[in-house]
């Protein structure tokens, strides 16, 4: 019997499904254990009025209606969340293909400047690349320092003021354009230099090149990226945690360091995975939304 | 060449895959690692001998209490120590989370703001049958003070140090322009003496600056009212709030209140980035710090060379109303510890061994125990000899009794304080409006809805 029991493991391992199963195993544990269980547990406390140190009590959709009926700040927050990843990744991703542009003739030095442009994406979003440019945009800092060199001389708080400062986080958010515009690169590099050629012989000067060539051509990469990003910059949470914390007067507030208020500072833990899971569905729908659009200005033909 | 780009746009996605997918994962629960963090806690205490002390504070704190632990482990060589300590946030955020896997460690240094919290949710244990049986001596500790514990009919923390609010003034900077500051000011002797400094030195003021949750709960006592009662606020009208806005108001409009932008770029509540001792231009440092006695110290060691630091009661109209001692931190035992009889012991060392507070030297403010405090005064230095020379001589005599702790919800408006404060400040609203929505806000808050 125990035989029988061997050699039917042994069996069962040989097959090649199976080898699927135990070769996925240590992601797939990993998923279910810190992604889909903690995800669940999330949803059932959305419905519960939890403060972490005592037992969830279960209440119902009241989380819901209170974020939707009686809380300026959620509003407040999701403004300056969509504000923020309206404005940088369309501003990133610009920045990005512009620098892919450059980088795309190989000479002796590309390689450095590829590597040195990544950088930023890397770090970008660590805490001491946060630190760094509160100091940067400090009044003392080296900004207020470079415009005295040009001959304006301030000492203006860029953090303090409620139109500037998120624009030091978009502007942060924008400097770590590296991941995009390597894959603008690879993309570029795909395109047939034959179609250049032929425009060339047509006479189509490089305007004309860029705007009926390589754009529509682009556009599949484009629309990838673009969904990354948003996803990406609608989660975007250290810089604004480190940087800002909202401040001033929630100018700065992004939705997900609210939800981080909520929960770990006011205790409010049920009502922040609520606020969680709105974010879920807020950004499954805009990645929908972008879905949808994919037919009108996407090109998914050959070359 | 293309097969290169290629895995290289594959690696590419699947890294801001991950990265993406890390993010959401965070979304869900932030409270996940918090909690396998505090499971092993759990596991690793092994034998009830081993207990775990916890607690929140500075470097100093951090040296001196650990060989205090050790100094017990010699004594008694059964007993071993697990000290964990973390910065003020962190700290919270982990006991919190510790509490819901029901792995909290055996002693925690407790705060004032949080006791009745802990307590409600029956996460502390009662020390009274302890201090009954003698294992926690109190005999040499004041009323007050053992009472400043106490939530309901049980004392659950022991105080580890007595703590007075406390304005920590420029003194050099005073002293160089003739200018003196006596103690029990009134709420106008204060902004006359702001605007005096003002115009001799151009060093402005910071009323608390968004850590003011402290300065409103004094400015309301004096009074006669607190801040938090259950489920309301503690005052009948919106007035009752208007004097702490008014100073905001008046010092911004007059102009020697310090900038709000400025604490953009600071870590409010840090003594080393207070602009009493951080700054660049009068104009973006105040000459006074609104904070408490045992902050003497280590607001010394911040400021810069030459720079001596004085100490006076927070302006009040009614200093003896207002004014109060407070126990600096507390200890507390866990429900979730194996062996409180023991933990009691150690809060008994802490209490009431000398040699014990030869180690700690008056770091939590001073010792409860009057034995133990007349003991330890000759080996202080001068600034700890003045903290004690200011709560005996200048706190004491003119004092009441601490107010309750403040309930659940109380994080909740000491963040709409700061968030009116803040709008006062950039002129979005005037001190009438501030008070007004205070009232409203705070009322709706505290009753749950």
């Amino acid at each position: 019997m125990k035989n029988n029991k061997a050699f039917s493991l042994k069996r069962w391992l040989n097959k090649e499904s199976s080898a699927g199963v135990v070769f996925t195993l240590p992601f797939s544990v990993g998923f279910l254990l810190f992604m889909i269980v903690p995800m669940g547990i999330s949803l059932y406390y959305s419905f519960c009025d939890y403060d972490i140190l005592s037992p969830p009590v279960f209440q119902g959709v009241k989380n819901y209606v209170k974020m939707f009926t009686d809380d300026p700040t959620f509003y407040k927050s999701l403004k300056v969340t969509f504000y923020f990843a309206l404005v940088s990744v369309p501003l990133r991703l610009i920045f990005a293909l512009l620098v892919a542009m450059i980088l795309q003739k190989t000479t002796k030095a590309t390689g450095f400047y590829r590597a040195a442009y990544y950088l930023p994406s890397i770090i970008g979003g660590s805490v001491a690349v946060s630190i760094l440019w509160k100091r940067m945009f400090a009044s003392d800092g080296i900004v207020n320092t470079l415009l005295g060199f040009i001959g304006i001389s301030t000492s203006f708080a860029w953090l303090g003021n409620k139109h500037t400062a998120i624009w030091t986080l978009i502007i942060l958010a924008v400097w770590q354009f590296g991941s995009s515009m390597l894959i603008f690169l690879s993309s570029l590099k795909q395109i047939p230099t034959s179609l250049y050629e032929a425009a060339n012989v047509d006479g189509a000067n490089k305007f004309r090149q860029f705007f009926n060539i390589t754009l529509p051509l682009l556009t599949p990469t484009i629309f990838f990226n673009l969904v990354m990003q948003m996803i990406n910059g609608f989660l975007a949470f250290t810089q604004c945690f480190i940087i800002t914390q909202g401040k001033p007067m929630n100018s700065t507030l992004f939705y997900t360091v609210y939800m981080y208020q909520q929960s770990f500072e006011f205790y409010n833990t049920g009502y922040g995975a609520a606020l969680a899971w709105v974010m879920l569905l807020i950004i499954g729908l805009m990645t929908l939304f972008l879905f949808a659009t994919k037919k009108f200005w996407v090109y998914d033909g050959g070359f | 060449m293309k097969k290169k780009l290629a895995l290289g746009m594959a690696i590419i996605t699947a890294l801001s895959l991950t990265a993406c997918g890390g993010n959401s994962g965070s979304n869900g629960t932030t409270a996940a690692p918090g909690n396998t963090e505090a499971a092993e806690a759990g596991a690793s205490a092994g034998g009830s001998n081993n207990l775990i002390v916890s607690w929140w504070g500075n470097q100093t704190r951090n040296e001196r209490t650990q060989e205090a632990l050790d100094l017990y482990s010699e004594q008694n060589p059964e007993v071993t120590f697990d000290g964990q300590f973390a910065e003020w946030a962190d700290y919270w955020n982990k006991l919190a989370t510790s509490s819901a896997g029901h792995s909290l460690p055996d002693v925690v240094q407790m705060d004032y703001k949080y006791l009745k919290q802990y307590v409600d949710n029956n996460l502390l244990v009662d020390l009274t049958p302890y201090i009954e049986d003698g294992t926690i001596d109190v005999s040499n500790v004041s009323e007050n003070m053992l009472n400043s514990g106490k939530v309901g009919d049980g004392i659950y923390a022991i105080s580890l140090g007595i703590n007075a609010p406390a304005l920590l003034y420029n003194k050099t900077l005073l002293d160089e322009n003739g200018i003196t500051v006596k103690d029990n000011m009134t709420m106008d002797e204060f902004m006359d003496l702001s605007r005096e400094i003002y115009e001799k030195t151009g060093y402005k003021t910071n009323v608390a600056y968004n850590n003011g949750d402290n300065f409103i709960e004094y400015t309301v006592r004096s009074e006669g009212k607190v801040l938090f009662e259950e489920g309301k606020l503690g005052v009948d009208s919106a007035d009752q709030l208007l004097p702490f806005f008014q100073i905001y108001e008046i010092g911004m409009n007059e102009g020697w209140h310090v900038d709000p932008s400025i604490f953009a770029e600071r870590t409010i509540g840090s003594v080393e980035q207070e602009p009493l001792v951080y700054g660049s231009t009068p104009a973006n440092m105040s000459w006074c710090a609104f904070y408490y006695s045992n902050q003497l110290t280590a607001m010394q060691k911040a400021a810069p060379e030459g720079m001596e630091i004085g100490m006076t009661t927070w302006p009040s109209d009614d200093p003896v109303v207002s004014n109060y001692l407070k126990p600096s931190q507390f200890f507390s035992i866990t429900v979730d510890s194996k062996n409180p009889a023991e933990a009691a012991k150690v809060l008994d060392f802490f209490t009431n061994s000398e040699d014990c507070n030869n180690i700690l030297l008056a770091e939590r403010g001073v010792p409860i125990s009057s034995l133990v405090a007349e003991a330890i005064a000759p080996k202080l230095d001068d600034m700890d000899q003045e903290v004690i020379r200011y709560i005996n001589e200048v706190v004491t005599p003119n004092s009441s009794t601490l107010n309750p702790p403040a309930p659940d919800s109380s994080s909740e408006v000491y963040d709409l304080i700061d968030k009116l404060e803040e709008k006062l400040c950039y002129g979005e609203i005037d001190a009438a409006q501030a008070a007004n929505e205070l009232f409203e806000g705070g009322n709706k808050i505290m009753s749950g809805n």
